[in-house]
């Protein structure tokens, strides 16, 4: 039987999801594209798989799907790369904060963060649950 | 005898802005693939034009080739925050404040501080966010100017 989340925390989750054509039009199209939107060590793990831009796709989505979690978006002064999709020994993805959105999420207590992706030829879905602290007269917790 | 004509430093402006403006509108078209009599200055990006993130992007880069201008996405939450501090922005509850809506209604005119004060989220600003209002922050900057 489904438990609810402690009465003092929040559940909150976002899902995206991403053509892989329209992605890869966009980091083919463009010669920055990859390094505005992908890490190092993503674009490490994507390059030279035979389904590389369904990875891409895939951690594209998942960044997406974080920031809905956060009920925020790209606009308010984060950056893609500040989401970064890490793999587990397992394969199992884990998703690593930094710059704006770690600060966002420091400040708005974040208690715990999971991410699921998927992908076909043609799409990728991510879908990202957040617990957040509930704090007095703070909407996002 | 030759006559010659000094160009006219307000025509050459007239001139920029309207290089500008088009600049904008045919990197809306073509990373949305659009038709060019969908996209009209007071179209908003996401709501009217059906843009994402992922277009977003694809419309800046296709703005900064054509223009030199270079903007990031995270950038428009700058430019509609025009260097106001956060908690001053909006509340606590992320709603827009009485000097942020001030603020939006100087980069984003067609708002009204007082439909936009005290109800707006700011998560929401972006929804509102016109092909022109880029026009003008594309503008700013490459007059130098942060907002």
């Amino acid at each position: 039987m489904p438990t609810a989340p402690a009465p003092d925390l929040k559940l909150r989750i976002g899902i995206d999801a991403v053509g892989v054509e329209r992605l890869r039009r966009l980091v083919d199209g463009h010669d920055e594209a990859r390094e505005r939107l992908f890490t190092a060590a993503e674009l490490d793990y994507c390059s030279g798989k035979r389904r590389e831009y369904e990875h891409m796709a895939a951690r594209f989505a998942a960044k997406e799907a974080v920031l809905k979690a956060f009920g925020t978006g790209i606009s308010q002064r984060m950056r893609w790369t500040e989401v970064e999709v890490v793999n587990e020994r397992s394969g199992r993805p884990r998703i690593v904060l930094d710059g704006a959105v770690a600060a966002f999420a420091e400040r708005h207590g974040l208690r715990d963060l999971d991410v699921s992706l998927t992908h076909t030829q043609d799409l990728a879905v991510a879908q990202a649950t957040t617990l957040w602290e509930r704090r007095a007269g703070c909407a996002s917790t | 005898m030759a006559v010659s004509i000094a160009p006219n430093p307000a025509n050459q402006e007239v001139q920029r802005m309207a290089d500008v403006d088009s600049a904008v509108k045919e990197a809306v078209v073509e990373a949305l693939a659009l038709d060019d009599d969908e996209v009209t200055p007071d179209s908003t990006l996401m709501d009217d034009l059906g843009a994402e993130s992922i277009d977003l992007l694809d419309i800046l880069f296709r703005i900064e080739k054509s223009t030199g201008v270079k903007i990031e996405a995270s950038d428009l939450g700058d430019y509609m925050q025009g260097g106001i501090p956060d908690d001053e922005f909006s509340d606590e509850n992320e709603v827009i404040t009485e000097k942020g809506a001030e603020h939006l209604n100087k980069v984003m005119p067609q708002t009204n501080p007082s439909d936009v004060a005290g109800s707006l989220k700011a998560e929401e600003v972006i929804t509102l966010f016109t092909v022109q209002n880029l026009a003008d922050m594309v503008k700013a900057r490459a007059d130098g100017a942060g907002a």
